[in-house]
């Protein structure tokens, strides 16, 4: 069962973010593994869909990280302890070590972002951006892409199997098969146009263009603490991130 | 009295527009130059932390900037169509993943509505829907620029009429595929140390295995893929503005023109 939300959906995307940004700055495998293991690992287990977010970093994390194994553990030019040489390639002690330090990085950077994704209520973020007083043709394609994709999804995958009706067969070389897509994407966007056309003139009749201020029928979830902490989030790790450069990476 | 104070009123508001646009591009260019020219020499003793941070804020921050300059110019047709845009943008290209193809096709929305609404509205589809995108993959987000990029370079061609013939129009699509590779590469590399997919990593690997840097090997890799992909998505988009009706076309001003 999702947990209850506590957080403003912005705190938990700032929060992400920064975590990613630190990971990103100090870039030590060490704290990686730190915050894989203390922070994201938690954060799943106690998301209340631990199955569902476990199956979609392992889907988008886990080809990535086989690769980035492939290219670097064979193919490192730069690595002088070989452990093994193959001819075409060598394993190298770099390159391991190499795909091993991206490969936590990455995790950590899809872990994180996917988690506070997941977790997130699409309509309160949009809420929020409404009360927070931002552009409001900026709110209007996020929430109307967001609602958007699943409908386009759907639609394609109807027109798919009605042209599957009508004779279309999917041959194996590149050319049928961007033949078969274009058979499917032409209606699709024919379709996609015309109830554009509709939202333009309802939009318009509705004083879209109005420049005056947009009211939200979602309560504001956002509090003067969680405003605070935010700037005192963004303050804090801007430092840290100033001083361990200017400390560590520099000299 | 207001006629004549109009104009006055216009030119001030779009003096900041303008100025967040100089400034996105500034920080995008600069954050090229300083991954690409200047080099980090760290990435290969190391993994590159300042230029992985570099990475993901120069061209994220830039890719804002330009939204957030882009955004005021636009009339409410071009703004029904973007999230459309950015719905295809996924949409197709997880159905050209199921028909099992070997390229993105994850631009067609973005080129689409390029070339419907115009470079600034392409522009904003791009790095909008590499945002959105983020919450569902997040390695897409750190392209975002590069995608702007491609939504601007897309209705840069439609504007001088280069979607009119298919060849033009392919003609087009190399160009932009190879200045999105091009951009594309250092965020790859510097984020990711270049894994994607593996027959992207298998091209980056014969360059790798004949002695190329990493940087020179995913660019490479980069401008030959997205070259390839961005010539079909041009060509597609074409045929698919060929096959619509006049009616869809002419509600956009953009596109009544050209």
């Amino acid at each position: 069962m999702p947990r209850r939300r506590i957080y403003n959906p912005l705190t938990e995307l700032l929060t992400a973010a920064l975590l990613v940004v630190l990971v990103l700055v100090v870039n030590r495998w060490e704290v990686s593994l730190a915050v894989l293991l203390l922070v994201v690992l938690p954060a799943i287990l106690l998301s209340g869909r631990a199955r569902r977010i476990g199956l979609a970093i392992a889907i988008v994390v886990g080809p990535l990280l086989i690769s980035s194994l492939l290219l670097h553990g064979l193919f490192f030019p730069e690595g002088e302890r070989i452990l093994l040489d193959l001819g075409f390639a060598r394993v190298t002690v770099e390159g391991l070590a190499f795909a091993a330090v991206m490969g936590l990085r990455t995790s950590v950077f899809a872990g994180v972002l996917l988690t506070a994704a997941m977790t997130l209520d699409i309509a309160d973020l949009v809420a929020t951006m409404t009360h927070c007083g931002w552009n409001r043709k900026l709110v209007f394609i996020v929430g109307s892409a967001v609602g958007l994709i699943p409908q386009v999804a759907l639609r394609g995958e109807q027109i798919t199997r009605a042209q599957q009706a009508r004779g279309l067969v999917v041959g194996a070389g590149l050319p049928s098969r961007l033949r078969a897509l274009l058979a499917v994407t032409t209606p699709l966007v024919i379709g996609l146009l015309v109830d554009a056309s509709e939202r333009n003139h309802m939009l318009e009749a509705r004083g879209f263009s109005a420049r005056v201020p947009r009211t939200s029928y979602r309560p504001d979830s956002d509090t003067p603490g969680q405003r605070l902490f935010r700037i005192l989030l963004t303050l804090g790790v801007g430092a840290f991130c100033l001083t361990w450069i200017v400390l560590v990476v520099l000299t | 009295m207001s006629s004549f104070s109009m104009p006055a009123a216009e030119s001030s508001a779009r003096r900041p527009r303008r100025l967040l646009l100089v400034l996105g591009v500034t920080l995008i260019v600069a954050t090229y130059v300083f991954l690409v020219i200047l080099q980090p020499t760290e990435l290969t003793g190391g993994t590159g932390s300042a230029a992985a941070l570099v990475s993901l804020g120069g061209f994220l921050g830039g890719g804002a900037l330009l939204v957030a300059g882009v955004l005021p110019m636009l009339t409410t047709s071009s703004l029904v169509v973007m999230p459309l845009g950015i719905a295809l943008n996924i949409a197709i290209g997880q159905l050209a993943g199921s028909l099992g193809l070997q390229i993105y096709l994850d631009a067609i929305g973005t080129v689409l509505v390029a070339v419907l609404a115009g470079p600034a509205a392409g522009a904003a589809t791009g790095a909008i829907s590499n945002a959105i995108w983020g919450l569902f993959n997040p390695f897409a987000l750190p392209f975002a620029a590069g995608a702007a990029l491609i939504g601007l370079l897309a209705g840069l061609a439609a504007k001088y009429g280069l979607f009119r013939r298919l060849y033009l129009a392919a003609a087009a699509g190399l160009v932009t595929g190879a200045v999105g590779g091009l951009v594309a590469a250092p965020v790859a590399v510097f984020m990711f140390g270049a894994a994607g997919s593996p027959g992207t990593n298998a091209i980056i690997a014969v360059f790798r295995s004949l002695g190329d840097k990493l940087l020179v090997a995913a660019t490479k890799q980069g401008l030959l893929s997205d070259s390839l992909d961005k010539i079909v998505v041009f060509v597609l988009v074409a045929l698919i503005l060929h096959a619509l009706p006049r009616r869809a076309i002419r509600q956009f001003p953009f596109a009544r023109t050209r």
